[in-house]
């Protein structure tokens, strides 16, 4: 393998930055939550500083809080607001569609107003039997956008804002768990393999390269035929696969830095346990830099989603992934951009979602990475 | 040195250049700088790191990042005033009429090419006609003969050299073109004591064999004494003091010069104590007024704050920058034994 | 260097076993009884019997792994429910070189043009062009890949008309052809072969010579020919030229759409690469050397810059492969990718589970290749695994 691991980080750890802050021989221990609080504190401040400093971030960070209040306003306007009608804006079951009046003319010759007439081969599509001089009712489905709809509806009549909206906490949902288990699974193993050593440091090496080298929409389209998989497993799934990935990779060589580091031999000679020297000191300093692998696995987690919801594979109710499978699969998105609301809003959703959470994780790449910060 | 005053091969006269900083705002890096190398001679140039040697040096070749600017002087090399050149006609000047031993030779070569290419790539680009294969080839090898390399290193990578390798590659490779000026920038500050004294040694026996001029540049003095004519003191950006190594070895005048020689520990001499150089080295955005040596100097009287003190002529080619010159003990710092 | 090519071979090998024991306990895992996914259910119990005793789907666990490694290896990957009774290898066969050619130009183009353009945005530093490059670069690099291909077949093919909207070839125009689809597909990737072959070739030839400038010729002529062997090639063959420029004219859209999107992140990792291999102290030195800018750029930086970009494939590939899934699903185009998502909807195991494999193939020898490749571009490298 010719992947580079990540040099050391030479920032201070958080035992070091403790140290330094209690001084030397000062034993105070009940003070001890109110210094790491306030060293919390003012390290957040600081990072928040550099991390401000980038525009790129500060725009991801906007993007994501655009789509928190998105999904945090969609129950209060299913509740409270102008969506309160679950018939028509269910973004599942729900259903309108305009009707369209349409006086039958014996042929195709005689339409004069095409939004008004039709001719009466035509309308036997939608009113068998119906005669020159009648009319004939067509709902208008997908229906562009109008007051009602403010993006219009799908090709089922649903409407197009709420589908929207309501996606955008599933989207939150799935990333959230996908990151979570990225990075339990991640620093876990990371961590182990850093601090065992030998064989089994090595197996989980070859493992990870091999994870990493294996593409995962492959590997989730069979899994997707294998099993029935919904949101919750969806996100478990990617978050073990990314996380025995690069993600430990990373967070192993970052182990390792903290392994050498002279406090953990302190800890070790007054008597700590391996679980205690791992969890209470190498796994809080690797922490910060899981953060960072947390906000590109939310990346990746929201457009695996939607790609797999895309082709259909996936066992759930709405998503912007499936918005474009309805549109795809009825046919509409052949047309050009007659049905532009079918297309685009979900599109971009899924766009600007998952570009929102890279650019944030680009930016705290450049503060936690000191490598990074001197260019 | 020869006495007769032919014309130097190499006349800097009054350059001055400076950074530009982020933000607005101008370090002045090399201030005033004025000095003459003969042919066949040796010159030294030292001084605290950030003094501006290595500006000086990047100057002579017009190497400066593009923040950096020639605000003035003049740079002649044997009778062309190099910074009048265009960038072409600059590049061609570039290794035929002066080249460069850089510091840190370990980073010198490109990792990716055989140290022999990289030799030929210069002489492919200067030599006139360029040289065949062979040709080329017989050269490097003389030149690695000169610089005590085993020829069957030509056709290695630079991860197959030792450090010390390296750096005498890099010496060959700055005479393949035959320049008129070699710069050696901290020739050997990256290597260990006994090779520094044989790569020392090897560019000493090459400049007295091929008559060749260099200009050394390092923070160690005791180098330059081992090896030039003529030295240079910089403080600052400024030239303080400038003379026949000797002279200044044995009867400094500037106090930084006594201060610094004070500094260095001598294995040979009467045991002494370092004379301590108190103080920071000043801040080029926004040198001291006056001497800018001023705050560290235990000479220093009222006029050192108010005025800049210019080179002024004390002996035969020995010229000093310092209002109180004649208060320089004659000898160095002792400790009170 | 073969003793280097050997050892990673070896190590592939062992890497393709460990995936290949992954994908079996992906199908042990599966909920119900695994014999009911690889045997057609309808059958007969006493001919399932034989079946399940043929294909090793007896015994325990580690019985039925082993004889699955076995048969694998052996080719022999079961039989196709869809295309009953098609063994899974022979349908896989026909979909790899078709997968290989979108992914082969797809990579090279990426790279090629990334390349190019990144070095060049970072020697000039500053501008409207590195900034709008560059802004491009990062939405080409975070856009939803499956609804950009839509975008890109909507605009290029619905929209202007340029290309077709999808599919590997045009069936109204074939309905008489003398040829399959296939034919003619192999004879392309034969010609093309033939180019890469004499390229190869004459580039090694060129490495050799001692005089650039004979080198440099011996690369221009290599180029030529590679060229105009290609071009004979089809000029011998009138008749079959036309179905080929259909298949190459479906073909162009599926590779760029692709290129794109893997291009931005090459363009923005050699850009960063190279600011970086513009502050080493060789460069200074090839500077003070004289040597010409343009040199400097391509002799000295970029060919230092390419080392981090090379090995960054090694990640990208699964990206890439991904990319190439999803685009020949969008674009209808009959490769493995459209194959593994077929059979999955339609509960083809054998074949999905199959696909799946060759698809893990395909990662890990584009992973051996690039290995080889960094290591003749790396001295460092290759010196020190050579002795």
């Amino acid at each position: 393998m010719v992947i580079k691991e990540p040099e050391a980080s030479d920032a201070l750890t958080v035992e070091e930055e403790a140290h330094v802050a209690l001084g030397v021989g000062d034993e105070r221990p009940e003070r001890l939550w109110k210094v790491r609080l306030k060293l919390a504190w003012t390290g957040l401040k600081r990072n928040w500083k550099l991390f401000r400093e980038n525009k790129i971030g500060l725009l991801g960070l906007f993007i994501i809080v655009l789509f928190a209040v998105m999904a945090l306003a969609y129950p209060v306007l299913r509740s409270v607001g102008p969506w309160q009608d679950d018939g028509i804006y269910d973004p599942v079951t729900g259903y309108e569609a305009p009707v369209n009046e349409f006086e039958i003319v014996p042929t195709e010759a005689d339409v004069v107003d095409s939004a008004t007439q039709m001719d009466v081969a035509t309308a036997q599509l939608w009113c068998f039997g119906v005669l020159p001089g009648e009319t004939c009712s067509i709902p208008l489905q997908p229906a562009p956008p109008s007051e009602g709809h403010l993006l219009g509806t799908d090709p089922l009549g649903r409407d197009i804002a709420s589908q929207l909206f309501f996606s955008t906490r599933a989207a939150f949902l799935l990333g959230l768990i996908a990151a979570v288990v990225t990075v339990g699974v991640a620093t876990t193993v990371g961590s182990a393999a850093a601090f065992y050593g030998g064989w089994f440091d090595n197996f989980m090496m070859r493992l990870a390269d091999l994870v990493l080298l294996l593409p995962l929409i492959p590997i989730l389209i069979v899994m997707s035929g294998l099993w029935t998989i919904n949101l919750v497993l969806l996100g478990v799934l990617i978050g073990i696969l990314s996380g025995f990935g690069g993600t430990a990779i990373v967070l192993k060589s970052q182990a390792l830095s903290v392994k050498v580091k002279p406090f953990l031999d302190a800890a070790r000679v007054s008597g700590g346990s391996n679980g205690h020297l791992i969890f209470k000191h190498i796994i809080p300093n690797v922490l910060p830099l899981s953060f960072l692998f947390m906000m590109f696995t939310v990346t990746e987690a929201v457009s695996l989603e939607a790609t797999l919801s895309f082709f259909g594979l996936l066992n759930i109710d709405m998503s912007w992934g499936i918005m474009l499978n309805t549109a795809q699969s009825q046919g509409y998105l052949r047309t050009g951009l007659e049905y532009w609301w079918l297309l685009i809003p979900a599109g971009i959703a899924v766009t600007l979602l998952a570009a929102g959470f890279f650019f944030v994780g680009r930016a705290m790449d450049e503060v936690i990475n000191p490598r990074l910060r001197s260019r | 040195m020869t006495d007769t005053r032919i014309a130097p091969i190499l006349e800097v006269k009054n350059l001055v250049m400076n950074y530009e900083v982020k933000g607005g705002g101008m370090v002045s890096a090399v201030e005033d700088v004025s000095f003459e190398l003969q042919k066949g001679q040796s010159l030294g140039l030292v001084g605290e790191s950030g003094c501006g040697k290595t500006s000086v040096a990047l100057s002579l070749l017009r190497l400066l990042s593009s923040n950096a600017k020639i605000l003035g002087g003049e740079i002649k090399l044997d009778g062309v005033n190099l910074l009048e050149l265009d960038k072409e006609e600059m590049r061609q000047h570039r290794w035929t009429d002066i080249s460069m031993v850089f510091q840190g030779a370990m980073n010198s070569w490109n990792p990716v090419y055989k140290v022999g290419d990289q030799i030929r790539e210069a002489m492919d680009i200067h030599w006139d006609p360029k040289p065949s294969a062979a040709q080329a080839r017989e050269k490097t090898i003389e030149l690695f003969e000169l610089v005590g390399i085993n020829p069957e290193m030509i056709d290695r990578y630079p991860h197959e050299f030792s450090g010390g390798m390296k750096q005498r590659a890099v010496i060959a490779m700055a005479l393949s073109c035959d320049p008129k000026v070699i710069i050696a920038d901290e020739p050997t500050t990256a290597l260990d004591v006994i090779v520094q004294e044989q790569i020392l040694a090897e560019l000493k026996k090459i400049q007295r064999d091929l008559g060749m001029s260099i200009i050394y540049i390092s923070h160690d003095i005791a180098v330059i004494a081992e090896i030039t004519d003529a030295m240079g003191v910089m403080y600052a950006g400024k030239l303080v003091e400038m003379g026949p190594t000797e002279e200044l070895f044995t009867r400094p005048r500037h106090p930084y010069t006594w201060l610094i020689l004070s500094s260095t520990p001598s294995i040979t001499g009467p045991r002494r104590s370092l004379a301590p150089l108190e103080g920071e080295p000043p801040n080029l955005l926004d040198p001291p007024t006056g001497c800018r040596f001023h705050p560290r100097c235990p000479f220093a009287t009222e006029i050192c704050l108010q005025e800049e003190p210019s080179l002024q002529s004390i002996g035969e080619g020995h010229t000093v920058a310092c209002w109180n010159y004649e208060q320089v003990p004659a000898t160095l710092a002792r400790s009170q034994e | 260097m073969l003793k280097f090519i050997g050892r990673r071979l070896v190590q592939m090998v062992l890497l393709f076993f460990l995936f290949l024991t992954l994908v079996f306990f992906l199908l042990q895992a599966q909920p119900g009884d695994i014999t009911a996914q690889f045997i057609d259910p309808t059958i007969p119990a006493e001919v399932r019997a034989q079946i399940v005793e043929r294909l090793g789907l007896e015994g325990n666990v580690f019985q039925q792994w082993w004889s699955y490694i076995t048969s694998f290896v052996q080719g022999d990957l079961g039989v196709s429910f869809q295309q009953y009774p098609r063994p899974v290898i022979e349908v896989i066969g026909e979909r790899i070189p078709r997968t290989l050619f979108l992914f082969t130009f797809a990579t090279l183009l990426a790279y090629v043009v990334g390349f190019s353009l990144g070095k060049r945005l970072a020697w000039k530093r500053g501008g409207f062009s590195e900034h709008s490059v560059t802004v491009s670069g990062v939405l080409l690099y975070t856009v939803f890949y499956p609804w950009f291909a839509i975008l890109m077949i909507l605009f290029f093919a619905s929209g202007l008309g340029w290309f077709p909207i999808n599919g590997f070839l045009t069936p109204g125009f074939w309905r008489n052809a003398p040829y399959t689809g296939n034919e003619v597909f192999a004879q392309m990737l034969l010609s093309l072969a033939i180019g890469a072959i004499i390229l190869v070739g004459t580039l090694v030839l060129a490495s050799r010579q001692d005089e650039r400038r004979t080198a440099r010729r011996v690369r221009g002529i290599g180029y030529t020919l590679a060229i105009a062997s290609i071009a004979g090639f089809w000029l011998l063959r009138t008749e079959m030229r036309p179905y080929a420029q259909d298949i190459v004219h479906h073909s162009i859209l599926p590779i760029v759409t692709l290129a794109l999107v893997a291009f931005a992140g090459v363009m923005l990792l050699t850009r960063s690469s190279m600011l970086e291999t513009l502050k080493e102290d060789y460069i200074l030195t090839a500077q003070a050397k004289g040597v010409p800018e343009k040199d400097i750029r391509d002799k000295h930086a970029a060919r230092n810059a390419l080392l981090p970009v090379v090995t960054s494939f090694v990640l990208g590939l699964a990206f890439i492969i991904g990319g190439g899934v999803v685009t020949e699903t969008v674009f209808s185009w009959p490769g493995m990718g459209s194959l593994l998502l077929t059979a999955t909807v339609a509960e083809d195991v054998p074949v999905a589970v199959g696909a799946l494999a060759f698809i893990g193939i395909l990662a890990l020898v584009a992973h051996l290749v690039v290995d080889i490749l960094y290591a003749v571009l790396d001295p460092r490298i290759r010196i020190h695994t050579g002795n």
